[in-house]
């Protein structure tokens, strides 16, 4: 699983998982040591009836990093997001997967060697432990704490005092307890968008996935708010993969530990290039608005006045 | 002219709109006037007098409540199952429009075809006999189709993300049912209860031929032969003898008692509505 990983990763890539400090400008986190593999997928496929939305598919995602997956829209980010948890599954009519996307260590194991798309894998046992973030706060009309442990208490028997336990492990880790400990039976409706999309991932968070998968969770919120998730992503990061979809690109170079670059040729999207931090060409394609259409082209360092406009 | 179009309509909507709240209000105000005079403490709680139109109506009334209360318990599993299965877990088109197509034509079923079918069925290949249960089933059935339409339309309605977002951590499809789209549509399955159980309360045709007589019935015992006395049945009655003073104010309040039990079913729903629109509004 791992050389399937480093053969995704591209040249620069295979000097091994470094631990980089952040370049000059991000010095607020620390980097992270990449872990084992825990979702790889090769040679996949997605199609829509007639349609391929992505082809010919190899990535892979580790323990222990931040992933971004960056691209023009409609090159099929949000899908490949959703291959990795099969929630493809559920669109209508649903998308139709081949190829293999392995998972390492979740499930207690249980999956390890299998693809996730075998026949007799519990898609919903998956999900379960694959948590996912929408790009808008969805809340069920409730209050705060019931929107916390919504998914926790559909899969776990919990007593009082342990529901109490994992609503504060949860709402620490979304850096909401300090706002909301006061007031966890108001309606969470109540809270600011920001807090709202934090509430969202705390509920994720409280079902304890080994992956978090972020479909742009900032694309909703002002620039304070969309701070305060970025700050999270890293922390969350450092026991679990996080694998985040943006549209940002200034966004990606602060959080990613790898960039993702998912292409359209011939009107199929695909995985055109994986760049890790550290690597000269991270924080060029970080400055660069043109996103390669082409698997063997990589998008072209802007000029000087040009990324200065872009990035500025 | 654009401007003018837009008054016409505006005006044509407001006549429509003034004309049906019109037809509404002679009726209701007929019934009231006509009905409140007869009406008293004794109407209410004594049983029906040993001659034609005197007496109470508490019998009346308690096999309507029963004859409603059974229709409402019989359809609900039933909208809800037919709902669900249309809007919610037929995944391919063509199953889901054919069970639009069946809620559909059984919605268009008249009322004393259900009526018969119930005679031939439940009352005498079951020998139950006139029974509160047998109209019960057939008022039942009668209403399901108004619940379901009702209740598919608030499940089709209701956000994908909050689906996604349920499914997203892992529930079931059948958890996702009762956690989220159950609980967020209940304002549907109330108005298309409400709908449904005023018509049923006021429908005579099917409980002619399963539930009602007209005298002689009290509070069942049992379930065969053990028909109700009923107002939509008592007032059809009294209608066709009109010549009769007394028995003319008879019909009046019981027509009065009917229409407080229809306007009593949806003020009781209202703060559920309410509150059920207001979460969907804010949710």
């Amino acid at each position: 699983m791992a050389d399937a990983a480093e053969q995704v990763l591209a040249p620069d890539a295979r000097r091994g998982a470094r631990t980089d400090a952040r370049s000059a400008s991000d010095t607020s986190v620390v980097r992270r040591a990449a872990g084992e593999t825990v979702i790889e997928l090769s040679d996949v496929r997605v199609e829509a009836r007639e349609r391929v939305l992505l082809d010919g598919v190899d990535l892979a995602v580790r323990r222990g990093e931040v992933l971004t997956l960056i691209g023009p829209s409609g090159a099929g980010k949000s899908t490949l997001l959703k291959v990795m948890n099969r929630m493809v599954e559920l669109e209508s009519p649903p998308l139709r997967v081949t190829g293999s996307v392995r998972l390492g260590g979740c499930l207690d194991g249980r999956l390890d060697g299998r693809s996730i798309y075998e026949p007799g894998v519990d898609a919903d046992d998956l999900r379960r432990s694959i948590g996912i973030l929408f790009q808008q706060p969805v809340l069920f009309p409730a209050s705060i704490r019931d929107n916390v442990l919504f998914g926790a208490l559909h899969h776990e028997r919990l007593s009082r005092p342990a529901r109490r336990e994992r609503l504060e492990k949860a709402l620490r880790e979304a850096a909401l307890w300090d706002e909301v400990h006061h007031r966890l039976d108001e309606p969470a409706a109540n809270l600011s968008v920001g807090q709202q999309q934090r509430l969202c991932l705390a509920r994720a968070l409280a079902v304890e996935p080994g992956i978090l998968l972020m479909d742009e969770p900032t694309s909703a919120l002002d620039r304070s708010a969309a701070a305060a998730i970025e700050a999270l992503i890293g922390r969350l990061a450092e026991e679990r993969a996080v694998v985040v979809v943006t549209h940002d690109l200034d966004q990606a170079r602060r959080i990613a530990d790898r960039i993702a670059c998912v292409c359209v040729e011939d009107g199929r999207g695909h995985v055109g290039e994986v760049v890790r931090r550290g690597d000269p060409f991270f924080d060029r394609l970080c400055r660069d608005t043109v996103i390669a259409t082409s698997r063997d082209e990589r998008p072209r360092p802007a000029r000087s006045d040009e990324s200065e406009e872009q990035t500025g | 002219m654009r401007r003018a179009a837009d008054r016409l309509f505006r005006v044509a909507t407001g006549a429509c709109a003034v004309a049906a709240c019109a037809v509404l209000v002679g009726i209701v105000g007929t019934i009231l006037w006509k009905g409140l005079p007869a009406l008293d403490w004794d109407l209410l709680t004594a049983a029906a007098g040993e001659t034609f139109g005197t007496g109470g109506l508490a019998y009346q009334i308690l096999g309507t409540l029963l004859l409603v209360a059974t229709a409402f318990a019989v359809a609900t599993p039933l909208a809800v199952g037919l709902a669900l299965a249309q809007a919610s877990y037929f995944v391919r088109r063509s199953a889901r429009e054919r069970v639009r197509l069946l809620v559909q034509t059984l919605n268009g079923v008249p009322s004393v075809v259900l009526g018969i079918l119930g005679f031939v069925v439940l009352v005498r290949y079951f020998a139950w006999g006139k029974s509160w249960l047998a109209g019960g089933l057939v008022l039942g059935v009668m209403i399901a189709p108004t619940m379901t339409v009702a209740l598919a339309e608030r499940v089709e309605a209701l956000p994908r993300r909050y689906l996604d977002a349920a499914r997203g951590l892992g529930l079931t499809r059948g958890q996702t049912v009762r956690s989220v789209v159950l609980p967020q549509t209940r304002s549907g399955l109330v108005s298309g209860a409400l709908l449904g159980l005023a018509r049923a309360a006021g429908e005579t045709a099917p409980l002619l031929f399963t539930a009602a007589v007209f005298s002689g019935a009290t509070i069942p015992g049992g379930i065969r032969e053990s028909p109700v006395l009923a107002l939509p049945y008592h007032v059809f009655v009294l209608a066709q003898d009109t010549a009769d003073a007394a028995a003319r104010a008879h019909l009046w309040a019981a027509a009065f008692v009917l229409l407080a039990i229809v306007l009593g079913l949806a003020l009781a729903a209202l703060p559920l509505r309410l509150r059920s629109s207001e979460e969907a509004r804010h949710g």
